[in-house]
């Protein structure tokens, strides 16, 4: 599962390094890592005696220390992400947590100039698995958008939200990822075939619909 | 600048002089300090009905039968009888001048409400340029409703709203507009509002702001409902460029996964998307506009999506303010101090927010107390409603104002406290020249321009001449026998005529006995 996903999507020797850097930080990705990705979760359940938080604490029952523990880690996970993105805050994005939840956030898109989106502002609703990063995050719009990688719930069909899903990847990579589709749109790999039929034939007919879509829905 | 407390004087002075120059608005009323509602007829015989309000030309009395089914309107006429006598001035009124129908003089009597309806006894809306009459019928309602169609937990229901829209010179009834297991505050007009020939409707249960535009030929139209979109097409362009997505699921589901979706509606998204635009801006430096975002956008983001439209009126044409406000356990907050709410201004045709507020905003409360008039929409083509005296056009009511803001020992309490107040309910002040704070002086907490009713008071209220500093005259609301009981609390409404020198004062009390009513006029 894991191993697929570099040569799809192409990272880069950065994002690797910087994958490396968190395999250091985190114990747990890294034996997820080693290990592939279907034996992660035994290894999450071995890792326990490895790698204990402070080392103090002396669990009542397996099941609910996996399960805060895990929810902490995923938390550290965010968190780190969220500094991340801080620290380097791209120009076409911007997100954070929503209220005091940290597994819950909202992202803000702007449509950039030269596509029919442009104007727009698009807000994104994304919820963090308990288990993140071994789990992709789930993204949806939560403004309405004509676009063909866009259902009419404003679910996102984007392979790395799925299948393609690596723990090396972060939120300041599937929000670019996201924000690139909007220039990009990728018909062939449509959630709205229509869609994406209308933009293959009738490109300015589509253009014409997704800006009138904008004005009236993103604005 | 003496001015003769003689009628006659005060007549010959007005026809030879003329005031300096654009103050002609300022004198217009004065004469009104000769003319005042000075003698009361205690416990007319009147028939037992609730009345309402006169209209704001003064042409009608607007009454309700007390089971809450028909429609009584009046004409206001005088009293006028002959005296035979020397001294006229010193007898009593003839005994004719004890009963209701020598002032009013009944039009017609039409039924409004089916058996199980009722009229709303606090709701009425006047359109003076063509004398039609807004009123409303509600069933009763339910506080646990079953939730359909996007509507909002925690808000009652009313199984049937029917705003009938009515012909006062004769009564006919033009048109009627329905509204099914919804919800909107009819009581003092607070979720309706009308301007020129635009009603404003706030459906609290289904978040949304009908506008709905009142014909010269008599008919409701629904112009646009604000809410789960902003344009009037918007659905229809969704639902005709949806085919064009040509998902795989049959027109129903399609419409039904609409309905149901997670997507901001149209008038959170325009609201967001101002509110992050305001936020960005706010700082130039990259990491400091990320923090920013950070910690009042994304951080409120959930308060922001939850907020209701609670209130809302027209600035002008274009023009809505409209009120955010937070859900308290299952229901609209009244004490709205306590929670946040905020202020938006909305162009409805661009669909635009072109401002927004929190309720302890300084700058907008700047705007209230500098410009409160422009909040005060009103209809373009009432003449009587450019008197009512706020503390933007009167130097008595701002000096009030300014003593109650340093009174204040906390500002932004004040401040909310004064906000609270907006949006103005629709129609809500009485025009009366007694309620010109440039002519007279009276306690605001016992009378004033606004329709609320109030607790009785055994004291006579004063009115006191602003120029010349003497009582002009009392209303005295109690029997004149002292008769008050003391027990029962009773409850005051006063309607003033809105230029004649007439007003009714009417005691209920709590329980269902016939109310006593009192006519004050000039003799």
């Amino acid at each position: 599962m894991y191993a697929r996903s570099p040569g799809k999507f192409g990272e880069n020797s950065l994002e690797a390094a910087s994958a490396w850097k968190r395999r250091l930080n985190s114990t747990l990705s890294g034996a997820g890592r080693k290990e592939g990705g279907c034996v992660w979760k035994v290894s999450k359940m071995n890792s326990k005696g490895l790698d204990i938080s402070g080392g103090k604490s002396s669990p009542s029952s397996t099941a609910t220390w996996v399960w805060t523990r895990s929810a902490s880690a995923s938390g550290k996970r965010i968190q780190r992400e969220l500094a991340e993105l801080n620290i380097n805050p791209p120009s076409d994005f911007y997100a954070g947590p929503k209220g005091d939840k940290l597994d819950n956030w909202v992202a803000t898109l702007t449509g950039p100039p030269g596509t029919p989106y442009h104007g727009g502002i698009f807000f994104l609703d994304i919820k963090f698995p308990n288990d993140y990063p071994f789990n992709p995050p789930e993204v949806v719009f939560k403004t309405r958008i004509y676009h063909c990688n866009v259902d009419s719930a404003g679910n996102l069909n984007l392979d790395i939200l799925k299948d393609g899903w690596s723990p090396a990847l972060t939120v300041t990579k599937v929000l670019s990822t996201i924000s690139s589709i909007f220039t990009n749109p990728d018909p062939y790999n449509p959630r709205s075939p229509g869609i994406a039929r209308l933009y293959l034939t009738d490109r300015a007919k589509h253009d014409e619909i997704a800006a009138e879509w904008t004005l009236r829905f993103a604005k | 600048m003496f001015k003769s407390n003689n009628v006659a004087a005060r007549i010959f002075e007005r026809q030879i002089r003329t005031p300096a120059p654009g103050t002609s608005v300022h004198c217009a009323r004065q004469f009104y300090e000769n003319l005042v509602p000075s003698f009361t007829i205690y416990d007319v015989e009147c028939p037992d009905h609730s009345f309402r309000k006169f209209t704001d030309d003064g042409q009608y009395l607007i009454s309700f039968s007390r089971n809450h089914q028909d429609l009584i309107v009046y004409r206001p006429t005088w009293l006028s009888y002959s005296c035979k006598e020397e001294d006229c001035n010193g007898h009593e009124p003839p005994a004719k001048a004890k009963r209701f129908e020598s002032f009013f003089h009944q039009l017609y009597c039409v039924s409004l409400a089916a058996s199980n309806e009722f009229i709303c006894k606090d709701f009425f809306l006047y359109m003076e340029s063509n004398q039609f009459g807004i009123f409303a019928t509600s069933t009763a309602q339910i506080q646990d409703a079953p939730l359909m169609g996007g509507a909002i937990p925690g808000v009652p229901s009313i199984e049937k709203i029917t705003f009938h829209l009515l012909r006062l010179d004769d009564g006919v009834i033009l048109d009627e507009m329905v509204f099914h297991n919804d919800y909107v505050i009819l009581a003092y007009n607070m979720g309706v509002f009308l301007y020129d020939d635009l009603l404003a409707v706030v459906s609290l249960r289904y978040q949304t702001i009908h506008i709905l535009q009142i014909r010269d030929s008599g008919n409701f139209v629904n112009v646009r409902a604000i809410g789960a979109f902003c344009q009037e097409d918007d659905e229809l362009f969704l639902n005709s460029s949806s085919q064009f997505a040509g998902n795989h699921v049959d027109p129903v589901e399609n419409y039904q996964s609409n309905s149901d979706s997670s997507f901001l509606s149209g008038i959170k998204q325009r609201l967001l998307s101002f509110i992050f635009r305001v936020t960005w801006s706010e700082e130039s430096d990259k990491m400091q506009r990320v923090q920013n975002l950070k910690k009042k956008f994304y951080f409120h983001f959930q308060d922001y999506v939850d907020l209701m439209i609670s209130k809302v009126q027209f600035l002008d044409r274009h023009h809505l303010l409209i009120k955010f406000g937070g859900v308290v356990d299952g229901g609209l907050s009244r004490t709205a101090d306590h929670h946040p709410s905020f202020f938006a201004v909305y162009n409805m045709e661009t669909t635009e927010i072109v401002a927004f507020y929190q309720n302890a905003a300084d700058d907008l409360y700047h705007l209230f107390e500098q410009y409160c008039d422009h909040l005060h929409a009103t209809s373009r083509n009432s003449l009587h409603m450019n008197f009512v005296s706020s503390h933007s056009n009167n130097i008595h009511a701002q000096d009030q104002l300014k003593c109650m803001k340093n009174k204040a020992s906390n500002t932004s309490q004040f401040v909310k406290k004064m906000l609270s107040s907006l949006p103005f309910s629709c129609q809500s002040q009485s025009p009366s020249p007694y309620f010109d704070q440039s002519l007279f002086r009276f306690d605001e907490k016992l009378i004033s321009a606004g329709d609320r009713h109030r607790q009785l008071t055994d004291h006579p209220i004063k009115f006191i001449s602003r120029r010349r500093h003497i009582l002009k005259f009392k209303i005295k609301s109690g029997p004149e026998f002292g008769s008050t009981d003391g027990r029962s609390k009773k409850i005051s409404s006063f309607l003033f005529h809105p230029f004649l020198p007439l007003a009714l004062s009417i005691q209920q009390t709590l329980f269902l006995q016939p109310p006593v009513v009192n006519i004050h006029f000039r003799r």
